[in-house]
């Protein structure tokens, strides 16, 4: 990539024609290889979650403001209650704990029982979470952590959930076998989109409209909630390790492959019969992926140790990049879209401060 | 990027997998494992990991038997690559009626295993006293047996020496190039499992030199130090109603007179004239082709040493399966030396090994032609296969493995001093030889 160069601090993304260097505001490092990175809802705080060993939480100035204590066994999942400063952490010692501001010890631990312990997500509303144990689904009271239902219709591990942005009453699953949709309240699932194969991860657009998978197979699978209407896309070169929605769900981006394939959600089919946008500039898979909110700026991360931020709407080229010699596991917009976090697979974490603003 | 090793340890329940495991586990060898186990062990370890695991096997492709893959190890294996404190090795303990299968091909489909990973080599632990209940009707036992790089025939101490013949050469039948060692309590040297290179197809040829040599028409061999005068064969079971042999006069009790004696048994063996030998009739030892005749009880035959010397006796079934005896001067005798041969007349065997070699180079474009017809058509029945292709054009060697439908090519470098031939082996259930060996022949220039 020619031309690159150097920026200031705070940089305006705006069009370039050739993609120059990430401002790389600060890096921190973290005890292993980071699974996930996420900011608090306010953006005043940004956790970081490694394989093995402590759960760091910085704030924008690089400061560590809490370690947490990792999970004996290895460390699994995190999220922020999108209502306030509150942090739930899970692990495979199958215990989940919620942390209040400032993080000093966990207000809450809720041992569940042993079982592979892959997510745990509070409901946009910040009153339950959701925990998956095995083949179980849990939900838990955000207050007490008392069980509030169990959602055991899976015939193997549950990979992942995502709970419906626009109704905190619903929420979907994915294992072997494809896709579930539950609304608390009732044990049988409100949608039940079995193809077969085993589905790894899933997201709910913000709209509500879509539950979407992605797959064992090189594949993504699309359910719209309101037809009741499935839809399936082939085509990747690998399993389908990422997906993020543009705002409410107009627009999904999508891995599987070096290739980033963002698929037009918003019209009356969806991406029925569309033609997507596909954005080639990773060397190898393209493992991570955010997209700003509600600016059309998508991040990318790769196993080619790559982040680049892209423009869809406005060019098939990236605008910036950074590079680093390990592979890229997560990328993270702030809230806001003020600045963007990426980290490794060696454990050290960059905050990028930028206003993404492509609109 | 270096691929973590991972041994993949099978055999049914009660043949010595967890005995095998606390080896590995207690014995000093340097390496940092992880394993993980698909049942509940009392194995005790501080510094290495254990991670349970539920056997969850995942469709790829509609049901293909081809395309399952194990969901859990996926999940487990790709967080522990997710560790900068990465492992040495990796050990994978399958239940005891786990299809070996969807484990090897997780390693073969998924992007993430492909890339970090590298299958060492399918261990497979035998209990060669039990395993006879299990052979004919467990497609488990026999998949698990054709699927592996190494077998432990485990328990020997329980099982007679000319029993643990029949049963080498029965499993030798089903996977030719799998090493073979015999174990008490699964006592074994941890490099034999650890340091496998399970796709090195030298390496697997190298310690089984038998395992591309033509089929014999017997399964035993061996040199009798005579007297002259009487002597007599003594049995006393009948488990076929006959049974060929062949005595043929040799130099001397060594390899090279039974190698010898071999080549010209084969030819006797072929023979179009049998001397029919009821009990009681006298048996010939020039060479004549005789096939005992069989019957309940003890049974005899009466021998005539011409002079005393060596005499090489070959037997189209292992002489402990009649409890066969050769008596003179009132003393029993022990043939030194003898040998198991590969026999050809177990086609009744479901599972089976094909090895190919030939020196002719091979088109590129026919060669892939082949591949993929095969595969398609008999992939489903191909359990394993490796090889090294000789390919026109090509200075290097090209390297293949697959397990069912799935085939990974790689270049193996130059040739060096190593003739050019290509060298392929079949593992898998109702494999056709002669169909085998004429379709690669098409791929010939």
């Amino acid at each position: 990539m020619p031309g690159l160069k150097a920026d200031s601090k705070t940089t305006q993304v705006s069009l370039p024609s050739a993609a120059r260097l990430l401002p790389e505001t600060w890096s921190v490092e973290v005890d292993d290889h980071v699974l996930d990175l996420r900011w608090s809802s306010d953006g005043a705080f940004l956790a970081a979650l490694p394989s093995l060993g402590s759960i760091g939480i910085f704030d924008r100035e690089a400061r560590r403001t809490a370690t947490l204590a990792g999970h004996p066994g290895g460390n699994g999942s995190l999220s922020w209650d999108p209502k306030r400063n509150r942090l739930a952490t899970f692990g495979q010692d199958a215990v989940v704990r919620v942390y209040e501001a400032p993080f000093a010890a966990p207000a809450r631990e809720i041992p569940l029982e042993k079982g592979w312990a892959e997510r745990v997500a509070w409901s946009p509303d910040g009153k339950r979470l959701a925990a998956c144990v095995g083949r179980q689904l849990l939900i838990l009271e955000g207050e007490t952590g008392a069980l509030r239902q169990t959602f055991g219709d899976h015939k193997s591990t549950v990979c992942d959930v995502a709970w419906n942005p626009s109704n905190p009453n619903e929420i979907a699953s994915v294992c072997d076998g494809g896709a579930r949709t539950w609304r608390l309240g009732q044990s049988k699932p409100i949608g039940h989109f079995d193809w077969g194969g085993a589905s790894l991860l899933v997201t709910w657009s913000g709209d509500g409209r879509w539950v979407v998978t992605g797959d064992q197979t090189p594949s993504v699978h699309l359910y719209d909630t309101r037809r009741k209407h499935p839809l399936h896309i082939q085509g990747y070169q690998t399993k389908v390790k990422a997906l993020a929605w543009e705002g409410s769900g107009q627009w999904l981006a999508s891995g599987g492959g070096p290739a980033i394939t963002v698929w037009p959600c918003s019209g009356k089919k969806g991406p029925e019969g569309a033609k997507p946008i596909q954005l080639f500039g990773h060397l190898k898979d393209a493992v991570a992926l955010d997209f700003a909110k509600d600016q059309g700026v998508l991040a990318s991360g790769g196993r080619d140790g790559l982040v680049l931020i892209w423009m869809p709407h406005r060019s098939d080229d990236p605008a910036l990049v950074a590079q680093r010699s390990e592979e890229i596991t997560v990328v993270r917009w702030e809230p806001q879209g003020d600045a963007l976090a990426f980290a490794t697979a060696d454990g050290r974490i960059t905050l990028c401060t930028m206003k993404a603003r492509s609109r | 990027m270096n691929r973590t090793p991972v041994t993949v340890l099978t055999g049914f329940l009660g043949a010595g997998k967890t005995t095998l495991m606390n080896r590995v586990l207690t014995e000093q060898h340097g390496q940092r494992l992880a394993v993980i186990e698909n049942e509940f062990g009392e194995i005790g370890i501080d510094h290495e990991l254990v991670i349970n695991a539920d056997e969850e096997i995942f469709e790829m492709n509609n049901g293909c038997i081809c395309c399952t893959v194990r969901g859990d190890l996926i999940r487990i294996l790709g967080s522990l690559m997710k560790r900068r404190d990465q492992f040495d090795h990796i050990l994978i303990e399958t239940t005891g009626l786990a299809d070996p299968g969807p484990v090897v091909q997780t390693f073969f489909v998924d992007d993430d295993m492909k890339e970090k990973l590298l299958v060492n080599a399918v261990v497979t632990v035998v209990d060669a006293k039990h395993i006879w209940e299990h052979i004919d009707d467990a497609d488990e036992a026999k998949e698990q047996i054709a699927f592996a790089d190494v077998i432990l025939l485990n328990k020997c101490d329980l099982v007679a020496p000319g029993d643990l013949d029949k049963l080498e050469a029965r499993i030798k039948a089903m996977n030719g190039v799998a090493k073979i060692y015999r174990t008490v309590n699964a006592a074994i040297e941890i490099p034999k499992i650890l340091e496998v290179g399970g796709f090195n197809l030298d390496h697997a040829i190298g310690v089984d030199p038998k395992f591309l040599e033509p089929e014999y028409p017997f399964e035993w061999g061996g040199i009798f130090e005579l007297p002259q005068g009487a002597a007599e064969f003594v049995a006393s079971q009948n488990p076929d109603p006959s049974m060929k042999l062949i005595f043929i006069p040799v130099d001397a009790g060594t390899d090279e007179a039974l190698a010898a004696a071999r080549e010209q048994a084969v030819r006797g063996f072929s023979s179009l004239q049998i001397q029919e030998a009821a009990p009681g009739a006298p048996i010939a030892i020039d060479g004549t082709l005789h096939e005992l005749v069989l019957q309940e009880g003890e049974m005899a035959w009466p021998l005539e040493i011409p002079a005393a010397g060596c005499y090489a006796l070959f037997t189209e079934h292992y002489p402990d399966e009649l409890e066969l005896k050769l008596r003179a001067d009132g003393r029993e005798f022990v043939a030194a030396p003898a040998a198991a041969y590969k026999p050809d007349h177990e086609h009744d065997e479901e599972v089976t090994s094909v090895g190919i070699e030939e020196e002719r180079e091979c088109d590129t474009a026919k060669l892939n032609v082949w591949l993929s017809t095969l595969l398609r058509d008999k992939g489903t029945d191909i359990f394993r296969m490796k090889g090294v292709f000789s390919v026109k054009g090509n200075p290097n060697r090209v390297i293949f493995q697959g397990v069912h439908m799935l085939l990974d090519a790689q270049d193996g470098g130059p040739w060096g001093t190593r003739p050019r031939r290509n060298s392929l082996v079949f593992i898998g259930r109702n494999l056709d030889r002669e169909e085998l060996n004429a379709s690669f022949a098409s791929c010939l220039v």
